[in-house]
């Protein structure tokens, strides 16, 4: 794959439609006021039919678990698995990136890693109960493993536990920088099994909280650096009493790490395709602005400096969009990334990003600076890709540990 | 309810346009669109057909090297099937020339209960092809609705008038042009995107419909470019620029 299909294109041009006449009106409200931004998501997914295609592949996915359970059927692997979609799940992921990307963060989180755990974890009865209301973005998802003292050693430092009792569980943590966490109407709450034990040996679970449940407390959004169309909050959890019903799986028998890191490599996927969006907008923005900008007697375009500029955001560009066709041929036979690929791509991507949001803004001179101007916005937005979904120190090491081993 | 809306795919307004030798707008490589005017006939054919319960939508197109883009559109927005008249025989085709290929198409789509169409492309503006195309299948013709109503075989439409509407109504098989405006055009599910490339798709030449000898019926004989905008009047205000304002806008009849 060396260009985006027909389909794509399509699919590109109507979700380019739909943010242009729906969604960059709400820019200055998203952006600079706090207006959540589910609505919006849920208008998109309702006039792209997101969500009945969700609802059917939900049906399929739950049948065959069934089918499964009763052993009349084997689970899914490979191509079958994976689905031949990715592209219609990456462009609208590029395209909202080029407007808003905490769009992207929110919905990302609430239906790739809140449903995505559900569903890969989860019995078919929890899966029914949480699952689909967030994969139609009826609801929203939060999914909560970062602590005030953890950050990368999301597992090592983790302090929030669960003690059984009785025939359930109590719930007590505290976790930060969780997206979604102000208006979650559903958490997937990860902790450890205080048996007792010293923490480097205790289990790890996770539990399904409900937004208004005793002793939950969701706090109103954080103040953040961007991505302010993604609302951040913090979590406590004091004495959440929970039945086995909203343990993951229902056991306490389920390896968390290896799942966890299936879940990593579609995350960094996703940012790679974020990080296409803010750059092929910066870079739109930075030729339209060179041509039109007149400095000493011509364009600024036809200085030299800012020619270097453009093109190595359009190096950037074509890196990216490689990145993101790659990941898409893979998936349509079958071939997950390893997780040291993946990590390639997010070091990769997030450092692009971040490198041409910054030189747009610095090709844009004093207007770049301005909120008015867009690509003020895209740099600090970009920030995060280098820190959330596992920060570039963690992939850098990912990615050496994988070629010295 | 079986509906026809006919669709134009129109080179894309966004890129600089070309002319051949012969006048003609250069077609060969050059990206064609939906036109945005048809997109509401496609949207109103699609709600009375969901509104009836029964029947499906067909788009008739005609358009140079089995252009397909703008069809596509269409289809990924919900219609059933396109009838598509390719024939270099039609190049340059004015709009009598058109209206009767069209007719014949709507003949070829077979139990049609209404046509539907814009009431003007938005490249060539004749905006006769809906009325021709009704007098050629000897239809009752409905031009200018701001809204369509189906109801005991008979089509109800408010025709958009300079003060307000008229209602006018006429029995089934017709022909009725509507407004932009008559209805928000939905935006192409992805499901529906995916699945236009396999919808059926009926490439046809005249001769296919009967139309053994068919030419374009006029040539152009040249282009000129729009004369530039004449410099507007300068009035330096020496306190009594507004007797100038004021004379101006009774010549303009304006007040």
């Amino acid at each position: 794959m060396y260009e985006w299909s027909e389909e794509h294109k399509m699919i590109r041009d109507a979700v380019r439609q739909f943010i242009e006449a729906e969604v960059r009106p709400l820019r200055d409200e998203l952006e600079f006021g706090d207006t959540p931004p589910y609505d919006v998501i849920r208008s998109f997914y309702r006039t792209f039919g997101m969500d009945q295609m969700a609802r059917d592949s939900f049906s399929r996915r739950i049948k065959r678990d069934k089918e499964v359970e009763a052993g009349t059927a084997a689970p899914l692997e490979g191509r079958e698995a994976a689905g031949n979609n990715a592209g219609m799940t990456l462009i609208p992921i590029i395209e909202l990136c080029r407007c808003s990307p905490g769009l992207v963060t929110a919905m990302g989180v609430s239906t790739g890693l809140g449903a995505g755990t559900i569903m890969s974890r989860g019995t078919v009865r929890q899966k029914e109960r949480w699952a689909l209301d967030l994969l139609t973005f009826e609801k929203v998802g939060a999914w909560a493993i970062t602590e005030p003292d953890s950050g990368s050693d999301a597992f090592g430092r983790m302090q929030s536990t669960a003690r059984r009792d009785g025939d359930e569980y109590l719930l007590n943590g505290s976790k930060t920088f969780i997206t979604n966490g102000p208006y979650a109407d559903t958490t997937v709450f990860i902790c450890k099994l205080d048996e007792g034990n010293p923490p480097s040996e205790r289990k790890i679970l996770s539990f399904v909280l409900d937004k208004g449940m005793d002793g939950f407390e969701q706090t109103k959004p954080m103040r953040k650096m961007g991505m302010h169309s993604s609302p951040t909050g913090m979590l406590f959890l004091s004495d959440v009493r929970v039945g086995k019903d909203r343990l993951l799986g229902e056991t306490e028998d389920v390896p968390y790490r290896e799942g966890a890191k299936q879940a990593f490599s579609i995350e960094r996927v996703g940012v790679a395709a974020m990080a296409l969006g803010i750059v092929d907008r910066c870079l739109e923005l930075s030729i339209a602005y060179a041509k039109e900008c007149v400095r000493f007697g011509k364009p600024i375009g036809e200085h030299q400096l800012i020619q270097d500029k453009l093109a190595r955001m359009e190096m950037a560009r074509f890196n990216l969009e490689n990145m993101v066709f790659r990941s898409i041929e893979k998936a349509a036979v079958g071939v997950g990334l390893e997780l040291a690929e993946a990590s390639v791509m997010k070091l990769y991507s997030a450092r692009a990003a971040m490198e041409v949001a910054l030189e747009a803004v610095q090709l844009h001179g004093g207007n770049g600076y301005m909120a008015e101007y867009e690509v003020e916005q895209l740099a600090r937005d970009a920030k995060v890709l280098q820190i959330y979904a596992g920060t570039d120190e963690i992939q850098i090491s990912q990615i050496a540990r994988s070629l010295l081993s | 309810m079986n509906v026809v809306v006919c669709v134009k795919q129109i080179p894309d307004p966004a890129v600089p346009g070309e002319l051949t030798s012969d006048n003609r707008l250069k077609r060969d490589g050059a990206k064609a669109i939906l036109d945005e005017s048809d997109s509401y006939g496609v949207e109103m054919a699609l709600q009375l057909v969901d509104k009836a319960g029964s029947g499906e939508v067909i788009l008739v197109s005609m358009a140079p090297n089995g252009e397909v883009s703008g069809l596509r559109q269409a289809l990924a927005m919900g219609a059933a099937r396109a009838i598509l008249i390719s024939d270099d025989a039609l190049a340059g085709a004015d709009a009598l020339t058109t209206s009767k290929v069209i007719a014949k198409a709507v003949e070829r789509a077979g139990g049609v209960d209404l046509v539907l169409a814009a009431t003007e492309s938005s490249d060539g503006y004749t905006g006769t092809v809906p009325a021709q195309v009704a007098e050629l299948l000897g239809w009752p013709s409905l031009t200018f609705a701001k809204h369509v109503e189906i109801a005991d075989g008979k089509v109800t439409i408010q025709r958009q008038t300079e003060n307000g509407y008229d209602v006018v109504a006429a029995s089934l098989p017709a022909v009725v042009s509507v407004t932009a405006g008559v209805v928000e055009p939905r935006y192409p599910s992805f499901k529906g995107i995916m699945a236009a490339k396999s919808k059926p798709l009926d490439q046809v030449t005249a001769a296919d419909l009967g139309l053994n000898s068919i030419s374009a019926g006029q040539s152009i004989v040249s282009v000129d470019a729009a004369p530039a905008r004449q410099a507007g009047e300068k009035v330096e205000d020496d306190g009594t620029a507004f007797e100038r304002i004021v004379t101006y806008l009774e010549e303009l009849k304006v007040i």
